[in-house]
């Protein structure tokens, strides 16, 4: 900008400078030769009175007399054009003047006039010639240097002018581009208005104040935005993941780092492979960048997580992908207990089946002895009664799962519910040597009196079967708090902490070896748990193996 | 020119995790067919693809090493970098070999059924946590963690040595199954030496970070 101002600046004086010297030289130069001229014409008028009356010998007289003014050339020419007297040359050397446009003029009219440029341009000589009564022309003439020759000679001053004047100019540019810059660079951009500058500048801090406005209320809008994204995808339990088209990552949630078990955050644009390097991410994100959808399922750190990736396109190419993480834990351990419960149905169900169809077969061939009969019958009939309990407790539990029961629900008191199976378990407790025993108060909860029955039917079963000689089962109903709770109490065997969490499980037993022999079809606490959830009731336990377990049930 | 040098080193950085992780799965895969009796066929079949896969990636990777070397005539750490890239992917590419041995070697039963008496199991586990931990170590540049690498593998050695004096005890006891328990020392030897590949990872990450090698 400064050379500009500068080269700008530069023309337009130099230029000036040129038009002005020209102009001068011009109306000086005219000035002058208008002066020679009427000098020339004023001597020719006093030499021609001269010569008309002192005749030729005054010219003579002239050139004798060098102190007089020789500037001027003077010539007498004879009417026939024949050169009679020049002061500056011999006039028999001079050729016949005649057809010189000054002498024809003045033979003609009196007086004649005429300009001439030698020919180098250097030099304009001015004749003047005037016809004198005897007929004979007098010419006086004077050369002086021509216009051009002026303005050559004028050339190197003006030159010095110029060099002169760029110099200054310079300086002037120099300092003035700083005063008109200066101020633009130290403008307060963020408080436009309230810089003080020069007027010119006033509508662009006008527009510098709007714009200022804008941007910051368009980062605002954005930084909302931005928040609200940040707090979706920060509470997502599923982890979020989005990639550019060389797998790094942009942005991700929390959660994602989680779930792929990076223990901190990284650094900006760090590759997917460093959250997270197994095969299957690998396999998803490349088929994700090649534009396919993809989904798969890996394991981290004993975790299930299905990982999906979606490409993300713009234009037709593909720009990155976006990776979403679920945690299928859960849904994993369920259809396995699915599967365990599937696998145990047939093989508890096919267990008395077997030994029901053995027992038939050995008698159907007539291997057994008459006395045996009885016997036989028997072990059928308990293997019979023992799959009905098992599909009916099936039956109730599926009831229960599907919240399907028939029965209402009515004001049940739960002490007399207990009353009740405690004196009919009465005997099979004294069989195995266990004192069953009931107290409390009477509470009432809302529910159905068979499904609660059951409930406390299963625990005392349970505290009764898994208990040692002379152990004892206590049964209590009563208030905590506002909460009705219904505990079974016993000093048996006790169930084993890592066993605590599935014992509620269908099938599940803790001494599988020994199922057979305690009996019972291994659904009873299941039933109790449908049955808690069922009346919307939580279940507690406390269990230390080898010294009893204490189960409640609290509404 | 210097743009693409960047890309090109961040594309040999993912290829040696890409390496890293086949390794792992080489080893868990070899592990699980030593010690699952059901899914023996398919994970041997498995250890060999990842096996091929892995020599595979070590011949890419050292291509472009070479053409990073040629070609960018990098310094300092870029140079380190590749270096130990180089050095790297050759202890990768045995630790996948090692895997594929003690895939081929469980193949015979009797070596299965007696891999569960000795604490042969966790010479695996021990193994496949320091090749983890070495290829971790390298992609989150973490130098405590490749130290402790270098550390661990005593434990490893250590383990080895029970499962020798084990090995022994079993052979006098049991001196028809004599060949089988000869199969097992060199299923533990594997697993040893995968334990000392991973601590060499272990120190070239650590030479990549600091400039410093220790042998």
């Amino acid at each position: 900008m400064r050379k500009k101002i500068f080269g700008n600046m530069c023309v337009i004086s130099i230029l000036a400078i040129l038009v002005t010297s020209i102009f001068v030289v011009g109306v000086f130069y005219g000035d002058f030769v208008e002066k020679m001229k009427s000098e020339v014409e004023t001597e020719a008028g006093y030499i021609k009175t001269a010569v008309e009356q002192m005749g030729e010998e005054y010219l003579d007289e002239i050139l004798s007399q060098p102190e007089v003014n020789r500037r001027n050339r003077i010539t007498l020419v004879n009417s026939d054009g024949t050169v009679i007297f020049d002061s500056y040359y011999n006039p028999q050397s001079l050729e016949n003047h005649r057809k010189r446009p000054e002498i024809q003029a003045a033979l003609t009219e009196g007086t004649g006039r005429c300009s001439r440029v030698s020919d180098t341009l250097q030099q304009e000589t001015y004749y003047y010639a005037l016809k004198l009564d005897n007929g004979m022309v007098l010419r006086v003439a004077n050369t002086s240097s021509s216009v051009y020759a002026s303005l050559l000679r004028v050339i190197p001053l003006v030159l010095l002018i110029c060099v002169i004047v760029s110099a200054i100019t310079m300086l002037i540019a120099t300092r003035q581009t700083k005063k008109i810059v200066q101020p633009i660079n130290e403008l307060n951009l963020k408080k436009p208005e309230e810089n003080d500058t020069y007027d010119e500048l006033a509508p662009l801090l006008g527009r510098l104040e709007k714009q200022n406005k804008t941007i910051k209320l368009q980062i605002e809008e954005l930084k909302v935005k931005q928040r609200e994204f940040t707090a979706l995808t920060e509470n997502m339990s599923e982890g979020f993941l989005v990639i550019d088209q060389d797998g790094n990552v942009l942005s991700y949630n929390s959660s994602a780092l989680e779930l792929l078990g990076m223990k901190q955050a990284i650094g900006e644009k760090q590759n997917i492979l460093t959250f997270n390097r197994s095969v299957g991410l690998q396999n998803v994100v490349d088929e994700a960048l090649k534009g396919n959808p993809s989904e798969q399922e890996i394991q981290v750190e004993g975790k299930y997580c299905q990982i999906m990736a979606n490409p993300v396109t713009s234009k037709k190419q593909i720009k990155g992908a976006v990776i979403v993480i679920m945690d299928v834990t859960e849904k994993q351990q369920r259809e396995q207990m699915r599967r365990e419960f599937s696998a145990n149905v047939s093989h508890e169900l096919k267990t008395p089946l077997t030994s029901i169809s053995g027992y038939a077969e050995i008698m159907k061939n007539g291997l057994v002895k008459q006395e045996d009969i009885p016997r036989f019958a028997e072990n059928i009939y308990k293997e019979t009664a023992r799959l009905i309990t098992m599909v009916g407790d099936i039956i109730k539990l599926s009831q229960l799962d599907e919240n399907q029961v028939a029965l209402q629900k009515e004001e049940v008191d739960l002490y007399s519910v207990a009353k009740e199976v405690v004196e009919r378990l009465q005997a099979t407790a004294s069989g195995h040597k266990v004192t069953l025993s009931l107290l409390g108060e009477s509470r009432t909860v809302n529910g159905v009196r068979q499904i609660l029955d059951e409930m406390i039917y299963n625990l005392c079963i349970n505290g009764i079967i898994y208990n040692r000689e002379g152990g004892y089962v206590q049964v209590r109903v009563e208030n905590r708090e506002g909460h009705t709770i219904l505990a079974v109490k016993d000093n048996g065997i006790g169930i084993p902490q890592s066993d605590q969490q599935r014992v509620f499980e269908r099938f599940y037993r803790v001494d599988k070896s020994h199922s057979k022999q305690v009996g019972g079809t291994g659904l009873g606490l299941s039933i109790v748990k449908h049955g808690a959830m069922f009346h919307r009731a939580g279940i507690e336990m406390d269990s230390i193996p080898g010294s009893g377990t204490e189960i409640r049930i609290v509404w | 020119m210097r743009i693409r040098f960047e890309q090109q080193l961040e594309q040999l950085n993912i290829e040696l995790i890409k390496m890293g992780a086949l390794c792992e799965s080489a080893i868990n895969k070899a592990n699980e067919a030593l010690l699952n009796v059901d899914k023996n066929e398919e994970c041997v079949a498995e250890v060999m693809g990842i096996e091929d896969e892995i020599n595979q990636k070590e011949r890419d990777i050292e291509a472009l090493c070479m053409k990073l070397l040629l070609q960018q005539q990098p310094v300092a750490r870029d140079l380190r970098q590749i270096s130990s890239a180089l050095k790297m992917i050759s202890d990768m590419e045995r630790i996948g070999d090692q895997a594929a041995d003690i895939a081929e070697i469980s193949k015979y039963v009797q070596v299965r059924q007696n891999a569960s008496k000795i604490h042969i199991g966790d010479m695996a586990k021990a193994t496949t946590k320091m090749v983890t931990e070495s290829i971790d170590s390298y992609v989150n540049r973490d130098l405590k963690m490749a130290q402790e690498v270098v550390r661990y593998d005593d434990v490893v050695d250590d383990l080895f040595q029970e499962v020798k004096s084990e090995l022994i005890e079993l052979v006098v006891k049991d001196s028809q199954n004599g060949e089988f328990y000869f199969d097992l020392i060199m299923v533990a030897k594997y697993f040893e030496r995968i334990g000392d590949h991973a601590e060499n990872i272990a120190q070239w990450v650590e030479f990549s970070i600091t400039g410093k090698h220790e042998f």
